[in-house]
């Protein structure tokens, strides 16, 4: 048993650490950006890219995949071989995977201002970026499992298995849910429509939370925490039943956002379930992590690190106590589409992942420059900041939620809604928005107060970027009496690909029925393509990001049904390439816009309220839209995108997409001249003219339909 | 085996404690300086993950093989339904179409204008997609009568709604009341072209 010398080299993961930072700051500042667009659409200056539909997909990538990410990085490549007694197997690797997911950070902030985006929540890059963030991921997991192959420990520790699962996890969803059809460079079409468009969308979204923000967090848990408390962790035995627990239930829970849409019901009774069962499992990771404190707790009074590490383990056991909360269908129906959603997942990013996060930097920073932290105190400040900053986030959520929920269901006693105008129930938790932002402004600020005390930090002490080890070549051989996941966590690559089966299962037999059972999607004869001035107008409600405050999906509720006319059938959307049901009723909800109801707007008030939202209602948030009535549609795509489309399985004719061009400009005439008699003058080729016959088409196909054509039970 | 080497091997098997605890350590768990102690599952947590099993297995045979009603989202909804259906009251027998000027329905009306009618008819009455109610020009009629079929069954190919699901009799009238007491002859800021034909104020 040869004792061996090895150096770990420090300057991969301090650079993570330090994008980490900038990210994270850039994420927060965007993240108040929104908030401040909401109260004030002024504030976007009519300015395409500084509209909430734009900026909102640019918080939540931003604070997802450059902060969290880059902090996961950061954790892994300091862990990582520490944990197995070897240096990272290839610093190119390593460099690479840095460079190219700063790139895929730059490139998506640039492009997603931009309106470039496929309009899947937390999905929205286009197929170039995906097919980069593929490859990058490949680099990452082919460093990590080679570093892992060489290594001198015999065994792998819990923080790995949950490195692990996250990367085989994290390649599926991504796969699977990017799917798309390029029609451009910066345009594509997913392959799923409607039902089945949204069930994958949120298997891969839900799970994104999953195996995104929660196993690698866990991971890092396990290394940092007992790390910093010098302390052994709580329960092995724990470890591995949340972890297979863990991964083998998240995977099934998507459906719990799709509670009460058109998705069938078998779909929905598992997304229940499965969450219910994931309490335990998650909280198994709660009490390990709490747990490894005992003992330690006279520490946590005076250390930050301790300090952000509990309210950040604390978070998680919140959130994940509420999560399954909301996934009960009589919950859900009235958290859904509210504020509340918005509360819960800030809990679990704001607290967990930004605790872990800061506790892990506070951490590192003085092991990477050798000398103290520059500020106790001043760490302290940024704990309390954090903590408030996040409770005054989240506790006016929850109270806006609910009240903009009861609003929207109330009736008066003769039977009429109470609250007949949308904007009366936002105007009613604005004030609560108010103090959101405020608490935004505090987290951000303790944010700031930590890159001050890093950077002071990181003067006072010097670099240290190579550091010494050593430990004992890996035997092979006997291994004496060991149970079968002890042996299992000497054999990485099996232990990968039964975590691999794990994950595979729940998504499996969840969309199988779903893509190949017709019942599951009943036919609606009358509902047909949308003309290519309709796809147009979809394409620009996409880019611009309406869908961030619009829904889509009417539920069957007396009150829904009274607000917005009749429910939506899981028919009606099959051509939609990608769905567009959405997650937050910032607006009304526009699925039966169209329809000659409730909602109905004849195309002259489309036109002045997309123009002017504050002309028709001076209390209105919604961003005004003027570029839309000086854009010319691009007339040049059209074709190729009905071409796109009838490969992905709408039925365009051959006719159809060879008069696509004179189609289009026969209706946009149409409307346009309708518009010029109402003394608007507007030209026949711009965007609004699309997006005003999109609006008008929303719904309305179920009207058409004789009694024999529907088929809905 | 030598009783020297059974002695061996039970020391081999002691655990080692973990002194601020009184826990046992796992032997040879030790990863960058962390080790594990072997602490077995909590028993509430074990029960809380049984209790949430059995909930599953119950909701699902609940849905698949007893196809409960409450887990069906349209049965349920049906039922909300015919229930809101019942427990809905009728207007009132003495409901007479008429200008009301108290100044409580006044209010009313106002409030109502200002959340609903305003986006079309604009704030002060001057019109924008919608025929401005300020002015003498009227498209279908200028009494109460007239308005009051408009508001209930709209014209809904020229983008005016009908109202009367949306809103009560009563608010109806006061809202029109509204128009006709308040809004109608005062000056709106960017008033829309007459519409209509010009007729006699009743009122
Ligand atoms: C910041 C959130 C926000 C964004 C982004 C937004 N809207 Fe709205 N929208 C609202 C709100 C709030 C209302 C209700 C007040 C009003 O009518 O302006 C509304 C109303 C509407 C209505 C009127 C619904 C009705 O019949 O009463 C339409 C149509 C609409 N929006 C379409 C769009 C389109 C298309 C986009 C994208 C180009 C968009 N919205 C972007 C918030 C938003
Ligand atoms: C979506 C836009 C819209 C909304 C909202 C709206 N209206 Fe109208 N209204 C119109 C239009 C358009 C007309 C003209 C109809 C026509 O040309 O026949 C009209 C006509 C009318 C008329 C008849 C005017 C005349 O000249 O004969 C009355 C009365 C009226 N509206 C009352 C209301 C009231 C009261 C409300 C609120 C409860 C309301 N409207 C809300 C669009 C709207």
């Amino acid at each position: 048993m040869a004792i061996e010398k090895f150096t770990y080299d420090n300057k991969l993961a301090k650079s993570f650490a330090v994008v980490t930072i900038l990210w994270g700051v850039v994420g927060f500042l965007v993240g108040l950006i929104a908030a401040l667009a909401i109260l004030w659409p002024s504030v976007s200056m009519e300015m395409p890219f500084l509209t909430f539909g734009r900026v909102r997909p640019l918080h939540t990538n931003a604070a997802i995949f450059a902060f969290v990410g880059n902090a996961i990085f950061t954790g892994v490549y300091y862990s990582l071989p520490r944990l197995l007694k070897t240096p990272i197997y290839s610093k190119i690797l390593g460099w690479l995977h840095f460079w190219g997911w700063q790139l895929i950070i730059v490139l998506a902030a640039v492009s997603l201002l931009a309106g470039i985006t496929t309009g899947k929540e937390y999905a929205e890059l286009e197929w170039p970026i995906d097919i980069l963030i593929a490859a990058v991921w490949v680099i990452f997991g082919w460093n990590m499992i080679a570093t892992i192959l060489n290594r001198r420990t015999r065994h792998i520790y819990v923080a790995i298995w949950f490195y692990l699962a996250t990367f085989v996890t994290v390649a599926v969803l991504h796969i699977v849910n990017s799917f798309e059809l390029p029609v451009s460079l910066f345009k594509s079409y997913p392959l799923y429509a409607g039902v089945q468009d949204a069930l994958v969308q949120w298997w891969y979204g839900h799970n994104a939370v999953a195996f995104f923000l929660t196993t690698p967090i866990l991971g890092l848990m396990y290394y940092f925490v007992p790390k910093a408390a010098n302390r052994p962790i709580y329960s092995y035995k724990l470890s591995i039943i949340h972890f297979w627990a863990l991964i083998f239930i998240y995977i099934w829970a998507g459906p719990h956002h799709l509670l009460y849409s058109s998705t069938p019901d078998w779909a929905q009774a598992l997304g229940v379930v499965f969450s219910i069962a994931l309490i335990a499992p998650s909280w198994g990771g709660m009490i390990n992590g709490l747990l490894t404190l005992r003992g330690a707790w006279d520490k946590v009074r005076q250390d930050p690190v301790l300090k952000m590490f509990v309210v950040g383990v604390t978070a998680y056991g919140m959130s994940t106590f509420e999560g399954p909360l909301l996934s009960l269908k009589s919950v859900n129906a009235i958290s859904h589409f509210t504020d509340w959603t918005i509360a819960h997942v800030h809990i679990g990013t704001l607290g967990w992942n930004g605790m872990l996060t800061f506790g892990m930097l506070y951490w590192l920073f003085p092991r990477f420059y050798k000398v103290k932290l520059y500020s106790t105190s001043l760490a302290n400040t940024h704990f309390w900041l954090a903590t408030l900053g996040m409770l005054f986030f989240a506790i006016p959520l929850y109270f806006a939620g609910f009240t903009q929920a009861l609003m929207w269901k109330q009736f008066t006693p003769e039977g009429y809604l109470k609250y007949t105008n949308f904007l009366e129930t936002y105007t009613q938790i604005r004030t609560m928005h108010l103090l959101r932002a405020f608490g935004g402004v505090m987290y951000l600020t303790g944010a700031v107060l930590m890159v001050i005390n890093l950077i002071k930090t990181a003067q006072a002490g010097k670099f240290a970027r190579y550091e010494e080890d050593q430990a004992a070549s890996r035997e092979s051989g006997n291994h004496g009496a060991e149970t079968f996941h002890r042996r299992l966590e000497r054999k990485p690559v099996t232990f990968t690909i039964l975590a691999l089966v794990a994950i595979l299962i729940g998504g499996i037999v969840e969309f199988l029925p779903m893509f190949l059972i017709k019942s599951n999607i009943p036919t609606i004869a009358s509902v047909k393509p949308y003309t290519p001035l309709e796809l147009e107008g979809r394409d620009i409600y996409i880019r611009e990001g309406c869908y961030n405050c619009h829904s889509q999906m009417i539920r069957p509720f007396r009150s829904e049904v009274e607000r917005y006319g009749e429910y939506s059938k899981a028919g009606e959307n099959v051509y939609d390439h990608p769905f567009q049901w959405g997650s937050r009723r910032t607006g009304p909800d526009l699925a039966r816009e169209g329809v000659k109801g409730k909602m109905y707007k004849p195309d002259s008030w489309h036109y002045e309220h997309f123009v002017n939202p504050q002309k028709t209602n001076i209390q209105s948030i919604m961003p005004p839209y003027p570029w839309l009535a000086s854009n010319d549609i691009d007339v040049d795509k059209i074709p190729a995108k009905l071409r796109a489309m009838k490969k992905l399985g709408v039925p365009y004719s051959d006719a159809e997409i060879e008069n696509a061009v004179s189609a289009l400009q026969k209706q946009a005439q149409g409307i346009a001249e309708g518009l010029r008699q109402s003394g608007i003058e507007v030209e026949d080729q711009r965007e609004i003219i699309a997006l005003i016959a999109y609006m008008q088409r929303l719904g309305t196909d179920i009207g058409k339909a004789s009694a024999s054509g529907m088929t809905s039970k | 085996m030598t009783t020297d080497e059974i002695s061996k091997n039970k020391d081999q098997e002691q655990y080692e404690i973990d002194t601020l605890t009184n826990d046992r350590l796992i032997k040879d768990h030790e990863y960058d300086g962390i080790k594990e102690l072997d602490n077995d599952l909590p028993p509430w947590w074990k029960w809380l993950f049984y209790i949430s099993i059995a909930f599953g297995i119950i909701y699902l045979v609940r849905l698949w093989v007893f196809q409960s009603e409450d887990l069906y989202q349209v049965q349920e909804y049906q039922k909300d339904m015919e229930e809101a259906a019942s427990i809905v009251t009728k207007p009132a027998a003495d409901f007479e179409i008429k200008v009301l000027d108290d100044p409580a329905s006044l209010a009313n009306g106002k409030d109502t204008y200002d959340k609903i009618c305003q986006v079309c008819h604009l704030i002060d009455g001057g019109g924008l997609v919608g025929p401005n109610f300020t002015d003498n020009y009227w498209i279908h009629g200028n009494t109460m009568e007239d308005m009051y079929q408009i508001v209930t069954d709209g014209v809904i190919e020229k983008g005016m709604i009908p109202y009367k699901d949306q809103l009560s009799p009563t608010q109806r009238l006061e809202v029109l009341s509204y128009i006709i007491k308040d809004l109608h002859g005062t000056t709106p800021a960017n008033p829309k072209a007459p519409q209509g034909e010009e007729l006699e104020w009743p009122y």
